[in-house]
């Protein structure tokens, strides 16, 4: 048991591995010297890999700069960059496959992964397990999962094509989930509930299980049925929580690329290709650097403004 | 309002047995306090009552009725909670309406708003009523949760030390107003604390609990001057009575059988020695000046008595005393009082 040496030994040790001089040195700052000391590696880094190009991109889409080409004369084009997007028919239609699949993912993945919570919030056995399990596609990797999801929509071996066949008795190979024009949409969407539903219950969770017992026994002490409790209790108490969960799941499928880019590339046609998609195109097909600095510019403000307009709303509900 | 009848009933929480064969009636219009200290019991015997909990042995009887399977909205309790249990996200008068909406009442919205603001007026809160419930002071949100309970009128009122939270000034006001409140309305109220002086000042009867069993149960002056073991007699008083062993008092009379002797504080007589005393000598080592009386503090071997004194008893620190004792209280070895 004495493999340790004492509190005061270990004390007395680390005030003597401490140069002197060190010591002195730290002594003359001031508290606030100090806490700037460390937090300025996380700023530093903060500016190399998110402000300074955040400035360099404003900088380049006002240019005719391509990146292919990094020694042609650089002219400045002002504001044609983002007056060619904003009248573009092309970015509209790519904004609106955005927009909706935004809202369908959005809408699937808050009812259910709130339902998900709301059934998993009470204590039964192995609710622990289950609740990991249900957390298991969260941490896989996007690129996996958009792998394995190609090998699942494949019409003739794939095995989701084969589950709906059994079940509704039409041949697999009848119909394809990632060639169909009226299909893909509808099965990215799904890929992205099954991958993220599990958050959204997972911050559901901690919503419901931040609102005290004693609220509901007061409710059914006062004769509130549950259908009651569920409207007047559960649900506005959960609230701030449901809409950050939201808010994260809005901001991430706004930017959403590594699921289309592997599941459908935008394809058929141009049927899922989101605004990101596009991008892509622009950037590093087309090679467009300047164009598609100005496009990603205007996708930020539209998310940086969206998401400023609804943390509002969620600090107004939060306060309540 | 109705009377309420516990028939030797038990709980247990896995091993822990929180109520152990406890019966009780509380008759219509009567204001119960359960007294005893944390962990005894008190509350789980009010959630028992309520049907928060499921009782494991015994009968609750409600208004004549076994309501001991029946669900806590069947029972028609009202209940308030220790904690503020406020619902946060709705108003003040929302709050105390909720219990009202309840399909199970049927009330007519302008009946609900007369009910309201008759409780709101009576616990002052009524210039309040449209603030959401979190925007109000602890005192406020505890008037909030009492109001809601009033704006019923339920076969009994359960309040778990409803007071406990709040500061000294406010709980000796809200003491008085439900007291008041308790006498107009003749409600039935089961109340639980651990404040002795809540028990003395409200209470029609006092229920003393001990480790999940009521050992004793009275009007406040039967259990004063009356406990059945030093338990009880050490639940009330301010300063605790003071419990000396026989030994330390030698020529005292005593009935056969005495390990203990139990005297309050204002029942010890206090004389100052000139010279020898006479009976059981003391030196007051200690005085507490509380302004309109002193607490003195004197050493009898190596015990310490505590009585009450006048400011102006002309004793001192240092002054060498003999004691009498008006009524003393005789107990077995066991704890258990016996009558001399």
């Amino acid at each position: 048991m004495n493999l340790l040496p004492s509190s005061a030994s270990l004390i007395e040790k680390a005030a003597r591995a401490t140069p002197p001089s060190f010591v002195g040195k730290v002594r003359g700052l001031s508290d606030k010297a100090i806490a700037w000391i460390f937090i300025a590696p996380t700023l530093l880094l903060l500016l190399a890999i998110n402000i300074f190009p955040l400035i360099w991109t404003i900088q380049l889409s006002f240019t005719n700069y391509r990146a292919n080409r990094p020694n042609a004369p650089l002219r400045d084009v002002g504001l044609a960059h983002y007056n060619e997007i904003l009248t573009n028919p092309d970015i509209w239609a790519a904004m609106q496959v955005t927009a909706r699949f935004v809202i369908a993912s959005i809408v699937i993945q808050t009812v259910l992964g709130f339902l998900l919570a709301w059934l998993i919030d009470r204590k039964f056995r192995g609710s622990g397990f289950l609740t990991t399990m249900i957390l298991l596609p969260m941490m896989l990797s996007p690129a996996v999962v958009g792998n394995f999801w190609t090998f699942l929509y494949q019409p003739q071996i794939g095995l989701f094509n084969y589950i709906v066949a059994f079940v509704t008795g039409i041949p697999p190979s009848s119909f394809q989930m990632l060639g169909d024009v009226n299909l893909s949409p509808w099965a990215i969407v799904l890929v992205d509930s099954w991958m993220w539903t599990p958050y959204v219950m997972l911050i559901c969770l901690a919503g419901l299980r931040s609102i005290p017992d004693y609220i509901y026994e007061a409710a059914e002490v006062d004769r509130a049925s549950k259908w009651r409790q569920f409207w007047t209790i559960t649900l506005p108490m959960a609230m701030p929580f449901i809409m950050l969960a939201v808010l994260f799941r809005g901001i991430e499928n706004f930017k959403m690329f590594d699921m289309v880019n592997l599941l459908t590339g935008g394809g058929p046609g141009s049927t899922t290709e989101v605004a990101s998609i596009t991008l892509k195109r622009e950037a590093f097909e087309k090679w467009r650097t300047g164009y598609s600095s100005a496009f990603a510019i205007i996708l930020f403000v539209t998310v940086f403004g969206l998401a400023n307009i609804y943390v509002r709303a969620l600090n107004r509900v939060k306060s309540r | 309002m109705a009377e309420v009848v516990l028939e030797g009933v038990s709980k247990r929480f896995k091993e822990n047995v929180a109520v152990d064969d406890l019966s009780l009636t509380i008759s219509d219009g009567e204001f119960v306090v359960l007294l005893g200290p944390t962990g005894v019991g008190k509350t789980t015997t009010l959630r028992l009552i309520a049907g928060l909990e499921q009782v494991d042995g015994g009968k609750v009887l409600i208004g004549g009725e076994d309501a001991t399977h029946a669900e806590p909205a069947e029972r028609d309790t009202a209940f308030v909670f220790q904690q503020y249990s406020l619902y946060p996200h709705l108003t003040v008068y929302d709050n105390l309406a909720f219990p009202l909406r309840s399909p199970l009442r049927g009330l007519a919205e302008a009946e609900i708003r007369r009910r309201v603001s008759e409780v709101a007026s009576m616990l002052r809160i009524d210039d309040k009523l449209s603030n959401p419930a979190t925007r109000l002071s602890g005192g406020q949100m505890q008037r909030v949760a009492i109001g809601r309970a009033l704006v019923r009128r339920p076969n009994i009122y359960l309040m778990d030390e409803p007071l406990s939270s709040l500061d000294a000034k406010l709980r000796s006001d809200l003491r008085l107003e439900l007291k008041r409140i308790q006498n107009d309305m003749g409600a039935t109220i089961l109340y639980v604390t651990h404040d002795q002086i809540e028990a003395m000042t409200m209470a029609s009867r006092i229920g003393v609990m001990d480790a999940g069993k009521l050992v004793q149960i009275g009007t406040p002056r039967e259990i004063y001057e009356n406990p059945l073991s030093t338990y009880v007699a050490a639940r009330l008083g301010q300063p605790a009575i003071n419990l000396l062993p026989r030994a330390l008092l030698g020529d005292l009379p005593v009935p056969p059988g005495t390990a203990t002797i139990g005297a309050r504080t204002e029942h010890v007589r206090l004389t100052k020695a000139n010279g020898a005393p006479r009976g059981i000598a003391g030196t007051i080592n200690w005085i507490e000046h509380l302004g309109d009386h002193n607490h003195l503090h004197v050493a009898v071997g190596d015990a310490d008595i505590v009585t009450l004194a006048d400011p102006d008893s002309g004793l001192g620190v240092g002054d060498l005393v003999s004691i009498e004792f008006a009524r003393p209280l005789f107990f077995g070895a066991s704890g258990m009082r016996i009558s001399g």
